[in-house]
């Protein structure tokens, strides 16, 4: 698109390019699967076009949350690295922005991501990072290329095999939130 | 959330596809995370095999993600969802076409016009324009359908992911 936007650390909006579900007509079942999927759904285009297809959205939003915040394993800083990394290999710049402030108000480390939105995914890292940021860049673009020796530098850091799944969860929900945010709508500036 | 364990779902896809035993460490792992691997099986049903496909049938579906499977590209979910057109009767030449596309006059329109839409979400979503979207509905794809498409497509995305990571944890 012409005017596009930039990554960034502020908060964007999104809008839908299809035809969105309006609220006075959406039956019980949709206001409750927008109600559990997030707190502010009923008011976002992009929930209001996914909750047209009510199964699909509600099994997402459920995984989504199950993936991102369940309390067990990975710890939820590197769950949303893994998203921010993904986001900015894919370019969502949208999803970006979003899981940069997660991450920053999870680690009080904002300087990371403004790194990694500025000069992208090979800017200079603590070895922690990188380890995780090599295994979501090339399960994000490659994955067929993907052998055990990825799961050394992970493994070197001393996470466990239920924390790389975890990790790995998070680049491929992000895999999905990616390619749904790029084809159906785009950022806006918020007003 | 909805971060509940809920009993584990016997079976699913993901472990039948990885080959994941009953009692194995990685089997262990997964059952840990029950929520995880009830809704990426739920996910797969909803979009896969719904009750009620509406405007976008079940072998578009399968279409859809077998074309998704071959651009990832994935091995494992080419084979499986081969399988599942073979299920819904289709012919071994008229699945290759699908997978392979290397003819779009080859398919009906409609047909064509979906799996133009699968490669560019799996190979340039960041090229997305609102005229891509208009393609598919030119073809009598409804709104609701083309949210179950792309849903679809993008949960292949994520399915060839998981399937991946748990190979590779899997091979010790």
């Amino acid at each position: 698109m012409s005017n596009e936007i930039a990554f960034t650390m502020e908060s964007l909006g999104w809008a839908a390019w299809l035809e969105t579900l309006d609220l006075a007509d959406a039956t019980p079942e949709q206001i409750a699967v927008l109600e559990e999927s997030t707190p502010t759904a009923k008011n976002s285009p992009y929930y209001l076009l996914l909750v047209q297809d009510v199964d699909a959205l509600r099994e997402r939003s459920r995984l989504y949350n199950a993936i991102m915040y369940g309390k067990r394993g990975l710890r939820r800083a590197d769950r949303e690295l893994g998203a921010v990394v993904t986001s900015r290999v894919n370019g969502c710049v949208y999803c970006a922005s979003v899981h940069v402030q997660r991450f920053a108000q999870l680690t009080k480390q904002p300087e990371i991501m403004q790194r990694i939105l500025d000069e992208g995914v090979e800017t200079e890292l603590d070895a922690h990072s990188r380890a995780i940021v090599d295994y979501a860049v090339k399960l994000t673009r490659t994955p067929h290329l993907m052998t055990k020796a990825d799961l050394q530098p992970l493994r070197a850091l001393g996470l466990d095999d239920g924390e790389i799944f975890d990790l790995a969860n998070a680049v491929a929900m992000f895999a999905w939130a990616n390619r749904l945010m790029l084809t159906l709508g785009e950022p806006v500036h918020q007003s | 959330m909805s971060s509940t364990e809920g009993p584990r779902t016997p079976g699913d896809i993901i472990d039948s596809l990885v080959g994941i035993a009953a009692d194995s460490p990685l089997q262990a792992i997964r059952a840990l995370r029950s929520d995880v691997v009830q809704h990426t099986q739920g996910s797969y049903q909803a979009l896969l095999m719904p009750a009620a496909p509406g405007d976008l049938s079940l072998i578009e579906r399968a279409q859809a993600a077998l074309r998704s499977a071959a651009l990832t590209p994935s091995v494992t979910l080419i084979a499986h969802y081969r399988a599942r057109l073979t299920q819904l009767g289709e012919s071994a030449a008229a699945i290759d076409q699908i997978e392979k596309f290397t003819d779009s006059t080859a398919v009906a329109p409609r047909t064509a016009a979906i799996l133009h839409h699968v490669e560019l979400l799996i190979t340039a979503p960041k090229t997305a324009t609102p005229a891509h979207l208009q393609k598919v509905q030119q073809q009598g794809v409804s709104v609701p359908a083309v949210v179950a498409l792309s849903q679809l497509i993008a949960f292949v995305s994520y399915q060839a992911r998981v399937v991946v990571a748990l190979q590779l944890l899997e091979e010790k």
